[in-house]
């Protein structure tokens, strides 16, 4: 479908919320977003097909600033009465809020009103791949993953979204856009012995994740690495528990290390959570706004940007959903803190402008300080990977592919899981073991760092799954990363 | 504004296939959240989705979405989802639909009140919640009404309709002047807004704050604790999510697979999943249309069942339990009302009986370390406290636990008599009560 064409009903809505609001009086600022989804799931196990389901979902979301304080109300009705009567509960909303204002008014940066449309890149739009195709091409990999002996059954699945926004605000900003993105892995069991083993490809959370066309999906080779996958998954059946071992040399694979930039960099940079926006549920984090330009947060090898320009990344997208057109931001500078993720309000309140990173997971919810593609940069030798860190290191652990997440509410002491581990001697990889853990604190993990993988190490991870707010949202974001090399404790228990 | 069981009709009567489930929700959720003593965010939706779950040639299925409730948007995807049928594989797993009518039980309110409350309502409880926090303590929290319309509908005949209210709140008190890095936590929950009273909310969570000021650290290592509702719920919704799913048991990777029958938790412990209690909202019918009813899983410590949907019954030679989630789920069934049953032990005498412990108010961002071995760790958070000589004698600094949940719950020494509904950030409300235990493992501790 031409894609202009796709955007004119949206346009209109947007246009006719905006209108809604006209005469409502005590409204200092509003914005509007007529948004529309498609989606695509497809699941399989061994050789059945589990589940497909088509979604679509649409509405109109109006956020009103009155006195200094919000309002938001959003509704799937999208006929004039309805947008009429939402404008005036976000209204009337906003003016509840001003009872509990403790002498804050909200004040928003100074960022020009955008002008503009976006489209994600894409050869193939995933969601006019016919289903047929997708069952086929899942149940391929699938049938490949079940040449491996032992083993108890193995999923795959694909994932697609098409996402068309129109933004208006009261300012004049008006932006349209849309976002395709897709996605997909494979996850292999084996079970027996009283353990359940899961290893996953290309990684967990139901595999890799970007913005852009069907090419991307296939471009995962999933059938050409399934029983490489499925028969690391029974080998694990066998396989001792990781040992328990303090200060340890550990080497996190690439997809483990975008994880760990995301739990204890990412959210803990995130300037609404600085300020105690989230403290009630997700928390606050460790940084505080005075430890921009101070705060040695890694070693000099530890440089993060937040891009939301990266080309085919899953947080790739135009414009954020306060119509602020995408930035790259530098967070952390040979490991001094240097930025934060910010949206218009929390920069205004430290003399900033927002870097353009408030995003909604729908037209139903508001935005927030969201990641986008916060990535760790490579190191700087291009030929340096995981084999030749493994080379380099004498004792040590190898951890890759994320198993779970774990911490705490200043984004300090964390664990996480991996689905395999591996021994280093004198530069060989040694033998496997399962149930693998580490834990640490941010800081001293991040000024451990050594080594890291140079740019043909490096890949930029899709996180489909980032949970934050009341409501709560669930946000699509990434992470580049390569092999990294670090001190932490390893097989906790 | 039509009823929602009339949306049902066009879909059921669609063509060129052996079965159509409509399954149908409206829903008007706001939100009032506070920091710093004000409010920063203040939020309404209205929303609604139709699923329409359709069969060809006997066990082709297919399923499409919208949020769109009128006669053509459900028509549409009642097509769209005969489509996807049409080209999908035949699931041997398929277990076909109830049918004809069903008796469904009472569940939950649907209170006028708590379905009108406006933003101002919301403000002013806001206000009464910060009114018992003392000067100098700041509150941060949420005030949440809603009320939830749903409907099933099958070409077998089956309807099933339903509304309910809930409402939820929680405050977070915090100090932080001088180095004291205090904060309190309290939570509740109900289905409707005479039951719940968030005055007390907000003086639980000050208390808090008074008892935890100046920290003390405490080493890692095996504590007995005394766990508030809000901490044991996130035991048992783990153990929901890991052991009580028929599909996970019938792929062997239940804690309860070769354990029905065996005692696996303290004689204390009583385990259900019960949506017709009047202690949370609840629905009386799944996402099939399968009667709701109290299903016991751990009864006075001894697995007795895990719960079921239609297709995971088939499989495992037993009944659905209701416990189907929305179509397609490749997830499988998962209780969603679980209830540990409280004991007869006041709260006072629960940290009366333990002569060195911790006593720990919640849980934050917990997470699996081993499935079968039901192993979790997360970290203790806003109101940890010393226990010595059966009395609280100050604040703690966190620690971060990895430990069994079964092993846990073999060793409960006591049961509180007074449940309450809290919520878990993966898993949504539960409901239980405080509880003793020994043994619990923390691994580390952190700087606040």
């Amino acid at each position: 479908m031409d894609p202009i064409e796709l955007a004119q009903p949206l346009a209109q809505l947007s246009a006719g919320a905006l209108e809604s609001l006209s005469g409502l009086p005590g409204v200092q600022y509003a914005d509007v977003r007529a948004v529309r989804e498609e989606t695509e799931s497809v699941n399989v196990r061994d050789e059945r097909v589990e589940g497909v389901e088509r979604g679509t979902s649409q509405g109109v979301g109006i956020r009103v600033l009155v006195d200094g304080s919000w309002g938001f109300a959003a509704t799937a009705d999208c006929q004039p009465r309805a947008l009429r009567s939402t404008a005036v509960l976000a209204r009337d909303i906003a003016r509840a809020s001003t009872a509990v204002q403790a002498d804050h008014r909200v004040q928003l940066d100074d960022t020009p009103p955008a002008e503009g449309q976006y489209i994600t890149p894409y050869e193939r739009d995933p969601l006019e791949v016919p289903l047929a195709e997708k069952v086929d091409h899942l149940l391929a990999a699938t049938a490949a993953a079940r040449e491996a002996p032992g083993l108890s059954w193995v999923e795959a699945s694909t994932d697609s979204w098409r996402r068309q926004t129109s933004f208006r605000s009261t300012q004049g900003a008006c932006v349209d856009q849309i976002v395709v993105q897709v996605g997909g892995g494979l996850e292999a069991y084996a079970v027996g012995g009283g353990e359940a083993q899961r290893r996953c490809y290309p990684n967990s959370f139901r595999g890799q994740f970007s913005s852009g066309g069907w090419e991307s999906m296939l471009a995962l080779d999933l059938t050409g690495h399934a029983l490489g996958c499925a028969t690391e998954a029974v080998a694990l059946l066998d396989a001792p528990d990781l040992p328990f071992r303090e200060d340890a040399v550990l080497l996190l694979g690439s997809s483990q290390l975008a994880l760990q930039v995301h739990e204890s960099i990412g959210h803990a940079t995130e300037l609404d959570r600085i300020m105690g926006m989230e403290r009630a549920f997700a928390g606050t984090s460790f940084v505080r706004v005075a430890d921009q330009g101070t705060l040695r947060y890694g070693s000099g090898l530890v440089s993060v940007t937040a891009d939301a320009t990266t080309p085919g990344a899953l947080g790739t997208f135009g414009y954020d959903d306060e119509g602020v057109p995408a930035h790259s931001s530098p967070i952390i500078a040979d490991g001094m803190l240097v930025g934060f993720l910010t949206n218009r309000e929390t920069a205004a309140a430290i003399g900033q402008c927002s870097n353009g990173t408030a995003r909604a997971d729908s037209w139903g919810t508001i935005p927030l300080v969201r990641m986008n593609n916060v990535s760790l940069h490579p190191g700087e030798d291009d030929d340096v990977g995981l084999e030749e860190l493994v080379a380099d290191t004498t004792d040590g652990v190898l951890l890759e592919t994320n198993f779970s997440w774990s911490i705490d509410d200043r984004r300090d002491n964390f664990q996480f899981g991996c689905e395999v581990a591996y021994d280093i001697r004198n530069g060989q990889r040694g033998r496997l073991y399962r149930n693998g853990t580490y834990a640490g604190r941010c800081l001293d993990f991040w000024r451990s760092c050594d080594a890291l993988g140079g740019r043909g190490d490096w890949t930029v991870w899709g996180v489909p799954n980032c949970g934050k707010g009341q409501p709560g949202q669930v946000a699509r974001v990434a992470h580049g990363a390569p092999t990294g090399r670090f001190r932490a404790t390893v097989g906790v228990r | 504004m039509c009823a929602l069981l009339d949306l049902a009709a066009d879909a059921l009567a669609l063509d060129g296939c052996d079965a159509v489930e409509v399954g149908l929700t409206r829903s008007d959720v706001a939100l009032t959240r506070f920091a710093d003593s004000r409010v920063h965010q203040n939020v309404a939706r209205v929303d609604g989705e139709a699923r329409l779950r359709v069969v060809v040639d006997g066990s082709r299925v297919g399923v499409a979405v919208t949020n769109s409730l009128d006669h053509a948007a459900i028509r549409r995807a009642a097509e769209q989802a005969r489509d996807i049928a049409r080209v999908s594989k035949p699931d041997p797993q398929y277990a076909g639909m109830p049918s004809g009518e069903q008796a469904y039980s009472a569940a939950g309110r649907d209170d006028g009140d708590t379905a009108g409350c406006s933003a101002a309502d919301r403000a002013g409880l806001v206000s009464r919640i910060l009114a018992e926090l003392p000067a100098g303590v700041l509150g941060a929290g949420y005030v949440e009404t809603g009320r939830v319309e749903r409907a099933i509908a099958n070409s077998f005949g089956l309807t099933g309709s339903h509304a309910g209210t809930h409402v939820g709140a929680s405050v977070l008190a915090s100090s932080d002047v001088g180095g004291e890095d205090s904060t309190g936590h309290a939570e509740g929950g109900a289905s409707a807004l005479s039951g719940l009273d968030v005055s007390r909310l907000g003086a639980r969570a000050a208390r808090k704050v008074e008892l935890g000021r100046r920290p003390r650290e405490v080493e890692p290592g095996r504590w007995s604790v005394v766990l508030e509702p809000a901490a044991t719920e996130v035991l048992v919704q783990f153990l929901d999510y890991l052991a009580f799913g028929g599909k996970n048991f019938n792929d062997g990777r239940s804690a309860l697979c070769g354990r029905l029958g065996d005692q696996v938790c303290s004689e204390r412990v009583t385990i259900v999943d019960d949506a017709l209690s009047p202690l949370l909202p609840g629905v009386p019918f799944d996402a099939e249309g399968t009667p709701k009813r109290r299903v016991p899983f751990i009864e006075t410590g001894v697995a007795v069942a895990v719960g079921h949907d239609r297709s995971t019954a088939a499989v495992a030679g037993t009944r659905s339990t209701g416990h189907a989630l929305p179509p397609p789920n490749p997830h499988g069934p998962m209780p969603a009302h679980i209830i540990m049953e409280a004991g007869s032990t006041g709260l006072d005498g629960l940290v009366e009986g333990c002569e060195r412990g911790l006593y720990i108010t919640r849980f934050h961002y917990t997470n699996v370390v081993h499935p079968l071995r039901t192993s979790i760790t997360g970290m203790t958070r806003d109101g940890t406290f010393l226990i010595s000589g059966g009395r609280i004698v100050g604040g703690v600094r966190n620690l971060r636990f990895t430990q069994s949940i079964l092993d846990a719950l073999r060793h409960v020494e006591d049961v509180g008599r007074d449940v309450e509904m809290a919520s878990d950030a993966f898993f949504g409300a539960a409901v239980a009560p405080a509880v003793r235990l020994t043994n619990f493992t923390f691994t580390s501790t952190t700087a606040h």
